[in-house]
């Protein structure tokens, strides 16, 4: 049981300089404590501008933070070297909103998501290379004929399973999704949540699912973490505090929603 | 096979029964290449009723809306009747005729409220403007400048004598949604027409923008055609429900029967693709495919290719439209969802 945690924020806090055009708006991030345990899919939920992607953000290292500590399966990230970062990077992968810009638009899709393997799976040789991008496309429901292809020639939805399928290519640790599938239409949104539900079940993925979507948070999470102005106001069981919850923000926040 | 007429079928002289708009048989087509992008789409907005329109990104609906209130220059009306009223409307000349009701009978909240409002000019100056235009009030009168801040007031903006001398940018997204609807419902229209009016924003304003739509349209006996991405929120919303599918109508539906009666099978695996508040992740089920873009046309049901349902005469049959326009329809030619068959 006192396994250690995957990702361990502890009391962590962030600022940000206001510019002379921002006026009358909370910057901060935090204190905030946030676990994330091997296996599980622990959802970050909240409105826009509740610090839920900077959290997102700190969790990838792509951004800094003030006070407070992360601890990545035990070990400080202020303390990594520069092995440890590029380590780091094969260990925990993100998916971000959207599609259309986080894929290389002059780059194949092969050829993307090669690039990931040949930085961090330097021992394959180019023809497992060429295997493992076709297995990695067939994992997501895309043809064999798609790594030739250009990202501008698949729709949203392809290009989200394109995503998913470049960020696993490294095997990673953890994934971190960003609002995955806030820019897709419904019935699309279906597919990539089926998508998800067996990715977790066949890979034993751990992931930080960052969304504003309670009914798709509550389907798929196992914990959530409810975030209002950059400090978590309610946690626990996805299913209990999405639907008996506690605290009143979440209790507005649920009756709003649709 | 018809009898004669239910008994709550009244004549068409019964004002309560004649359509505030309908819509018969209408097309829509490209101006550049004529190419037809929405197919006979024929359906009723009763007066007060709360109608919707749904559909995916691609379907149509934006282009159905924008070309049927005279908003966009790129389309045109290439078939069908538009009657307002009773009263049908050119097709020749069909742009400045519908523009001219526009802002007047018919009151428009669009999309983005970020956009909507003139940034240089004071909310009350955009007020006083629009009752100038649709009432004849003088602008800078003491009775425009009255209406205004009433208007204001109406629509739940704090402090109205302040926010009429106030600027768009001093006020948030769901604020400035609200002084969008004030504008539109300064003209005492009969029809509001809301294009996603919450899309561009969060959670808890949604929810107070549509309330204060839906409210405004109770008290004042308004009736709305709201458009929509969100079948949850209409179904939530609206009394009847127009679905969109690759140009073509393919659904008219009361939304008491969404997820409680036999419907069109697209909106019956529209509403199963929907997380909604009571689900498991065992009753989402996705539909296979991509959707089709608008601009299907009229061989065959635009659904066909995704349909679980979907046989050869699916792919061929001319496409059934909702002539009769009672309150319900199903273009499905299996008959699935056809109420009155």
């Amino acid at each position: 049981m006192a396994e250690q945690p995957v990702i361990e924020l502890l009391e962590l806090t962030k600022s940000f300089s206001s510019g002379a055009f921002v006026q009358n708006r909370s910057f901060a991030l935090g204190p905030v404590s946030i676990t994330v345990n091997s296996g599980e899919v622990v959802g970050i939920l909240g409105e826009s501008g509740s610090g839920k992607s900077t959290v997102a953000n700190v969790i990838m290292r792509l951004t800094g933070f003030d006070e407070g500590s992360y601890h990545f399966r035990g070990a400080d990230v202020r303390a990594f070297t520069k092995a440890d970062s590029f380590a780091f990077k094969s260990k925990v992968q993100i998916i971000f909103q959207d599609p259309y810009g986080s894929l290389n638009p002059r780059a194949t899709v092969g050829a993307s998501i090669r690039e990931a393997l040949i930085l961090h799976k330097r021992h394959l040789s180019r023809a497992q290379m060429d295997a493992r991008v076709r297995e990695l496309l067939a994992e997501v429901g895309l043809g064999s004929e798609d790594p030739g292809r250009y990202p501008h020639e698949f729709s949203g939805g392809q290009r989200q399973r394109i995503a998913i399928a470049r960020a696993l290519a490294v095997e990673p640790e953890v994934l971190v999704c960003d609002e995955p599938l806030s820019s897709l239409d419904v019935s699309i949104q279906a597919q990539v949540l089926e998508l998800f539900k067996s990715l977790i079940e066949h890979r034993n993925l751990t992931m930080v699912f960052i969304s504003h979507d309670l009914n798709v948070s509550r389907l798929l999470c196992d914990r959530v973490y409810v975030m209002h102005k950059g400090k978590v106001v309610e946690k626990g069981i996805a299913q209990e505090v999405l639907t008996n919850p506690q605290h009143d923000y979440t209790r507005q926040l649920l009756e709003a929603v649709y | 096979m018809m009898t004669a007429p239910a008994p709550e079928m009244t004549t068409e002289t019964d004002p309560a029964m004649t359509p505030l708009l309908d819509l018969s048989d209408v097309t829509i087509a490209l101006r550049q290449n004529d190419r037809k992008m929405v197919t006979g789409v024929s359906l009723s907005v009763m007066p007060r009723e709360v109608f919707g329109i749904v559909g995916e990104s691609g379907s149509g609906k934006t282009l159905f809306t924008r070309t049927v209130f005279g908003l966009h220059e790129d389309t045109y009306l290439a078939g069908g009747t538009v009657r307002f009223n009773g009263r049908a409307l050119p097709l020749n000349g069909y742009r400045r005729a519908i523009k001219k009701m526009l802002g007047k009978e018919i009151g428009y909240i669009p999309q983005d409220p970020y956009s909507s409002l003139n940034p240089s000019m004071r909310v009350g100056r955009q007020l006083t403007e629009a009752l100038y235009l649709s009432k004849g009030y003088p602008m800078r009168s003491q009775k425009a400048q009255d209406a205004a801040v009433a208007l204001l007031a109406e629509v739940g903006i704090p402090e109205p004598e302040l926010a009429f001398r106030q600027y768009p940018d001093q006020f948030s997204g769901g604020m400035r949604q609200r002084i969008v609807i004030a504008i539109a419902l300064s003209q005492d229209p009969e029809l509001m027409i809301a294009d996603e009016p919450t899309t561009a924003l969060d959670a808890f304003t949604q929810r107070r923008i549509m309330d204060l739509i839906l409210e405004r349209s109770r008290t004042r006996g308004l009736a709305v055609l709201l458009i929509s991405h969100n079948l949850e929120l209409l179904r939530q919303s609206v009394d009847r429900l127009g679905v969109l599918y690759g140009g073509q109508l393919l659904n008219v539906a009361a939304t008491a029967d969404i997820g409680a009666r036999e419907i069109h099978p697209y909106t019956q695996a529209l509403f199963d693709c929907v997380p909604g508040r009571d689900k498991r992740l065992a009753d989402i089920a996705s539909i296979p495919g991509e959707p089709v873009g608008a601009g299907f046309g009229t061989t065959g049901c635009a659904f066909a290719g995704r349909c679980a349902f979907a046989q050869d005469i699916c792919r061929s049959a001319p496409l059934v439209t909702n002539t009769d326009r009672g309150t319900g329809f199903s273009a499905c030619v299996l008959g699935k969802g056809a109420r009155h068959g």
